[in-house]
């Protein structure tokens, strides 16, 4: 279960640390590092580096990315920024402009 | 409604500003003002170090900033509030804790009740009363009544001035710690002041 949810409809302006996972459905500006998953929702707009043990993005995310396990891109999300992480999946219809570096 | 319900979580810190129109519960630590258009819930471990407006506003942990609600504000049980408290209807329980300056206007409809408070922000005399609130010393808030609903007009204030160190310390001490507070007197605000006067007493022996 996620413990940290930003919904639709909420904006966060700065940094957000956590142990938990982080399900994000609204605006994040800034930084976001968990110590768990984080899952950027279908219009979900992130602008921020984001550093987690896991990433799935089905949103928007302009930011770079550091992920100790893996970074999964499904079908109409928009990521623009370097990825980092062991695994990275892109998904057909999936939106994805930077550097990828899997030698981690 | 769980999944419209906006979660900052137990282990989550939040350093900056978060805004909206959507439902807010904070179980972790939030750094920075929070302006949301419908309920904010501070949860019994969530901390949050900055102001708060929203549409009603729900205490249970601790807060140092103002709290202002466009309907109501609600200190529950074991809530530490440091700073003023404004809404049309303001509830304080027995058990909370709340140092600053109380306003709320009786349960007027959300229209009069902005144009009431307006009026109360021209006066002269409300700059004043707060510097008094801040210099009452400790005053009871916690009559035996289960809910206090301060429905009194604009002037309406309650001090419960207790030290409120314990505002960063852990959620798990609190009650005991606020247990313990509300029968005790508070301990002297300068310790120093207090043995100076003692000395001084001495010498006036001599």
């Amino acid at each position: 279960m996620a413990s940290t949810v930003i919904g639709a409809g909420i904006t966060v302006e700065g940094e957000i640390a956590t142990d938990e996972d982080v399900i994000v459905g609204g605006v994040v500006k800034g930084k976001l590092s968990a110590k768990e998953g984080v899952t950027i929702e279908h219009g979900a707009s992130v602008e921020a580096d984001v550093a987690s043990a896991s990433l799935v993005v089905a949103g928007s995310l302009i930011g770079n990315v550091s992920a100790s396990e893996r970074v999964d891109l499904q079908a109409g999300a928009r990521l623009v920024g370097n990825v980092k992480a062991a695994r990275v999946t892109i998904a057909d219809g999936a939106q994805f402009k930077g550097n990828v570096d899997m030698d981690i | 409604m769980a999944e419209n319900v906006s979660v900052i979580g137990r282990t989550t810190r939040v350093r900056g500003r978060v805004t909206g129109t959507a439902d807010l519960e904070v179980q972790g630590f939030v750094e920075g003002d929070i302006t949301v258009g419908g309920g904010v819930t501070v949860e019994a471990q969530g901390m949050v170090g900055s102001g708060i407006q929203a549409r009603r506003v729900v205490v249970r942990g601790a807060v140092k900033g103002d709290l202002v609600g466009v309907e109501s504000v609600s200190v529950e049980e074991g809530a530490r509030v440091v700073g003023d408290v404004r809404a049309p209807r303001v509830m304080i329980a027995p058990g909370a804790m709340v140092r600053g300056f109380v306003e709320s206007e009786g349960g007027a409809a959300d229209g009069q009740a902005r144009t009431a408070r307006a009026q109360v922000a021209g006066r002269p005399s409300a700059a004043s009363s707060r510097n008094a609130v801040t210099a009452t010393p400790a005053t009871k808030a916690a009559p035996p009544t289960p809910t206090v609903t301060v429905p009194a007009g604009p002037q309406a204030r309650v001090t419960a001035a207790k030290h409120l160190a314990g505002m960063a310390s852990s959620s798990s001490n609190h009650a005991n710690a606020h247990s313990g507070a509300s029968r005790r007197p508070p301990p002297p605000v300068v310790p120093a002041l207090k043995r100076a006067k003692g000395q001084m007493a001495k010498r006036r022996e001599r």
